[in-house]
Parts: C-alpha cells; structure tokens; sequence
C-alpha cells in the first residue's frame, strides 16, 4: 500500500530532490517493495516529460569519437618481424604516430582523473550528509539522555509541605524539596514570626519518617519569609517528614518537640 | 520503433555493453546523447561543460551498465538522471546555485517552439507537442516547483525557501504535478 507520504517521496525521488537520510531511506524501502518499485517506473513517465521539454542541443560529433575512443578494447600485441637494417625515413612518421598515441592516452587519462574527482566529490558529499545526519542523531541522543536524567532526578527528588502547628502564627506555611541522591534540600517558608535574639529556627529531616536529623538553624526575614539551601547533619535514607522547631540560639542536637514550630510530608 | 520495443532494445544494448560491446555502446550512443546533451546543457548552460558531462556518464554507463535495474524505469530515464544529477553535481561543486537555469525556468521552456525540444527531436512533432501541452497545462506553481527540483537541482526544502512556501505544500505540489502529467502522458511516453 502507497500512502500519500510515500507518494510525496517517490515524486521527490524521481526528481532529484530528496537529500541525504531520506534519500538513502527511500532508496531502502524501493528496494524492498516491487509495488514502489513500479510505481516509481510509471512516475518517471513524468520526469521524461520534464526532460524531453529543454530545447534540443546536439553535441559535436568530437564527442562521440572521443567517448568511443575511451572505451576501446586494449591493442593486442603484435609480434614483429626480425628486424633488418632499413634506411630511416620512416623515423619522422613514428614520432607523429608515437605523439598522437600519447595524446590520446593523455586524454584517456584526464576523462578517467575528470571522472575520479567527479566520484570522489560526490562521496565526500554523502560522507558529509552521514556525518551531519549523524550529528543530529547524537544531538537528539543527548537530548533523550538529559530527558531521562531530568526524570531521574525528579523521582529522587522529594517534595512536603509543611503547615503551622502554632495557635499564634495560623498562616506559617513552607515547603522543603529534598534531593536524595546529592543529599541536599532547599527550604522555602513564609509568614513565621520574628524570635527573639537569643531563639533560632532549627530545620529537621525525619529520616524514615522517625529519626530527627538536623539541618541546622536558619534565619529568617523581616517579613517572616526565608529561602535557604540545607544539608542534613548526617546521610538521609528516606527523608520521610520534615519538621522546624524553635531552639536555643545556634540550634541543638535533638528537637525539642513542645517547641514544633511547622510539621509535614 | 514503438516506445516498447524502443525499452526492450535499451535493455538489450545495455546487456551487451555490461558484456563489452563497442557496437552496442555507440548504439546507446547515438539514441541517448541527444536527450542528454540537452538537459546537461539546460542545466550547465555551458556546451563544454556539457560534452564533459556526457562524457563522463557514457563512460559511467560503459562501466555500470550491468546495475541498471529495467524495475526502476526505462534506460533512458535512467541516462537522463545520470547525466541531470552529474550536472547539478559540477554547479553545487562550483557553488553556482544561483546561476543561469534557475533563472532561466519554466517560462522559457515552454516559451520555445515544440520542434526545437529535446522531445520534438526524438519523438517527432506530434508526440513533442501532446508531451508540451500536457506540461503547460499543469497549474502555473506546481511547474515551477517541478522544474526547480529536475532542472535548477533545488531540494525540497530550498525551493520552499525559495517560493517562501511550507514545505508540506511544495512536497503536494510536486506530488500532484508530476501525477497529472504521467497520467496525460502514459501510452505517450
């Protein structure tokens, strides 16, 4: 069955047009298919058309000699009589024959050298069409593997609200994102009150959703709001809950739980 | 000669020209270089240039004639591609896309007298002429896109950046030309 993406393709391809991968992709499946391959056949009734149409132009008759020329079968050789002693007047006429053999050899080469860097050129030219296909093939490889590690890194990363557990700061809110493979997190937070100098808020990661692991004491803002980048004080296995308590100035090694400030997972 | 017994006697010259024949080349000589003179020269604009062409695709088919496959189409569409991709081939290696056939365009084409196309030398007047009314017939845009790909030796994307045009548009066009043109002309070509 030739849909009409395959029939855009046979057109293109009867005509020259398709460059490069599409090219030798098209070719691939015209070898594969006789029923492509004959439908090529009928479209090229049309390029012939086209073809014929160019005003007519003969060329020299040289050319004909020439081409013909370049295509002879190799001279058999031809064993020589025993030579004799003969007068050398025919020496002049050897040269001009010698001369013109030459001329035609040096001929045949130049065709042959024309006809090598018209190939090689050509090679280079679908070599430099592989190597860019190639390249974007890469590119687009590279993309699909920053995708995925973008995806990868967004299921190691964890995400908890946090919500106020104080009668008198209702609307302290947070949220903690929390990258377990590079075991860093940041916190952002908003609308918790100013403590006095000598308190300090302290940020904890409930590892497994039990063990309370410090991620030090943070500042906070004039207007309540803070944005910090954390580490915990020793390797998270699951970062289950997090969870703020007030504390002495300059934090302490284990939660003062009556002083929970903001809680959640 | 009908067209088919033309077909089967391209194939048979072929056949002997993979064999070696001198005889059969100049045959496949003689019923060929006219057609592939023409388009070299339309394409080159350039009659040295051309017969370096020619040349260099006779001795091409001299030595490939064996690779010719008669499932892909007739001998001659395949000398006319020969010699067409050879032609774009020295211009893109020259860097002169922007020369002479590109300009030059349909318009001109169709513009000349019927007996002095390619067609009209090979095929006659009558057949010449059935061909170039069937080509002037196609709606003025597909022509052009047709001609830009086969003669300028533009690919799909630079004739839609030529024409300014999407490229799913010229990739219909060419489609739809060339469809309309193979259904005027089979049983003519």
């Amino acid at each position: 069955m030739i849909d009409e993406r395959l029939e855009e393709q046979a057109a293109l391809h009867v005509l020259g047009a398709l460059t490069g991968a599409e090219a030798r992709e098209f070719k691939q499946k015209l070898y594969a298919d006789p029923e492509l391959q004959a439908y090529v056949a009928r479209l090229s009734i049309a390029t012939d058309a086209i073809a014929g149409s160019v005003p007519a132009a003969e060329p020299s008759p040289q050319l004909r000699a020439r081409i013909l020329a370049q295509v002879a079968p190799p001279q058999k050789t031809v064993s020589l009589p025993e030579r004799k002693f003969r007068p050398v007047f025919w020496l002049p006429w050897a040269l001009a024959a010698g001369f013109g053999a030459l001329c035609i050899l040096l001929n045949v080469q130049d065709a042959q050298l024309r006809k090598t860097v018209g190939d090689q050129a050509r090679q280079i030219a679908d070599l430099n069409q592989l190597a860019q296909s190639l390249q974007s093939a890469t590119n687009r490889l590279q993309q699909t593997v920053l995708a995925l590690q973008e995806t990868n890194r967004l299921v190691n990363l964890r995400i908890a609200m946090l919500t106020s557990l104080l009668a008198d700061a209702p609307k302290a809110v947070a949220v903690s994102l929390w990258d377990n493979e590079k075991q860093t997190g940041v916190f952002v937070a908003q609308n918790l009150k100013p403590l006095p100098a000598d308190r300090d808020y302290q940020l904890w990661v409930l590892d497994n959703g039990t063990t309370p692991v410090s991620a030090g004491v943070f500042p906070v803002n004039p207007d309540g709001s803070v944005r910090v980048d954390f580490k915990a004080g020793q390797r998270i296995q699951v970062a289950g809950k997090f969870a703020v308590t007030e504390e002495p100035k300059g934090g302490r090694p284990t939660p003062t739980l009556k002083n929970l400030v903001l809680a959640g997972g | 000669m009908n067209e088919r017994a033309g077909q089967d006697r391209d194939l048979e010259l072929l056949r002997q020209i993979a064999g070696g024949d001198r005889a059969a080349f100049a045959e496949f000589y003689e019923r060929h270089a006219t057609l592939m003179f023409s388009v070299a020269s339309k394409i080159l604009n350039d009659p040295g240039e051309a017969e370096d062409v020619l040349q260099e695709v006779f001795l091409q088919i001299w030595e490939q004639a064996a690779r010719f496959d008669p499932q892909l189409g007739k001998a001659s569409s395949w000398a006319a591609i020969l010699v067409r991709n050879r032609a774009i081939d020295r211009i893109r290696a020259s860097q002169r896309r922007t020369r002479l056939a590109e300009e030059a365009g349909v318009e001109q084409v169709v513009a000349i007298e019927v007996s002095e196309t390619a067609n009209g030398v090979i095929h006659g007047h009558e057949q010449a002429k059935l061909i170039q009314t069937a080509i002037g017939e196609l709606p003025a845009e597909q022509r052009r896109a047709i001609e830009l790909a086969y003669i300028s030796g533009l690919t799909q994307d630079e004739i839609s950046k030529k024409l300014n045009e999407p490229l799913g548009t010229i990739k219909a066009r060419i489609r739809r030309g060339l469809l309309k043109l193979r259904d005027q002309l089979e049983g003519v070509l």
